[in-house]
């Protein structure tokens, strides 16, 4: 049986310039403490070079709804943590304009065992990319297009 | 008696909602947000949709809500059948693209 954690620890961080996942990741480690954890999940997802219809992509944009997207965030990994019993949540979320290559988002998932720690990430990363307010448009030749849909999973 | 202002007061918040639009959305009606007086019937995020004429104008009369434009009402989803209250910020969100 999964441990759940009396206090879930969420952070939610968005973010309007680029970021690295890495030292995210680092100095959310080091708020373990020395004993650290048992499983981690990790997903980062960056800009893909090329459009969905293929073309070069110069930069991708990401709107938001300021206030709700932060909130939404916070609901779904708080929910997503309650569920599967784990520890702590981060999600880190780029808004703005992206280049390619650069990281958009973030999503790191503590756990006494891997099942939860996996499962977790993959549910907050779905959950997020359908029920929290951001919309990206792609920008290609000097002309942006809103991105229609999700990519398939 | 006051007297009748010259120029129409602009609604506030006392009586109006907060419509708000977003990415698509807000390219395509040419604004993201405004104050809109309500009117003295119950009325909806769908009933606003009409009235605003939000739909794309490729549907034959006035379109309803279309399935995959989602509603918010002061921040949190909702359905669009729900009564706005005065003072309620309301948006319509195009399909979601995140992560």
């Amino acid at each position: 049986m999964p441990t759940p954690s009396p206090e879930r620890p969420i952070v939610i961080k968005l973010l309007e310039a680029p970021f690295e996942p890495l030292e995210l990741l680092a100095a959310w480690q080091r708020s373990f403490g020395a004993a650290g954890t048992a499983a981690e999940s990790h997903f980062i997802g960056r800009v893909r070079p090329t459009t969905a219809s293929g073309a070069p992509l110069e930069a991708l944009e990401l709107e938001h709804y300021p206030g709700m997207s932060e909130t939404q965030l916070r609901a779904i990994a708080g929910a997503g943590a309650a569920r599967h019993g784990v520890g702590a949540v981060l999600v880190a979320h780029r808004v703005g304009r992206i280049a390619p290559g650069e990281a958009i988002v973030l999503v790191a998932v503590q756990a006494d065992r891997r099942g939860p720690a996996l499962r977790c990430v993959q549910e907050l990363l779905e959950n997020l990319k359908h029920h929290a307010p951001f919309w990206k448009r792609e920008w290609s030749g000097g002309r942006g297009t809103w991105v229609a849909g999700n990519t398939p999973l | 008696m006051h007297r009748r202002p010259v120029v129409a007061p602009s609604p506030d918040l006392a009586t109006a909602v907060r419509v708000r639009l977003f990415a698509a959305l807000r390219e395509r009606a040419g604004w993201a947000e405004r104050l809109v007086p309500l009117a003295a019937s119950p009325t909806s995020a769908a009933d606003l949709w009409q009235r605003l004429a939000l739909d794309d104008g490729s549907a034959a009369g006035a379109a309803g809500l279309p399935p995959t434009i989602r509603v918010a009402i002061n921040q949190a989803f909702a359905s669009a059948d729900t009564p706005l209250r005065p003072g309620d910020e309301v948006a319509f969100l195009p399909p979601i693209t995140g992560g």
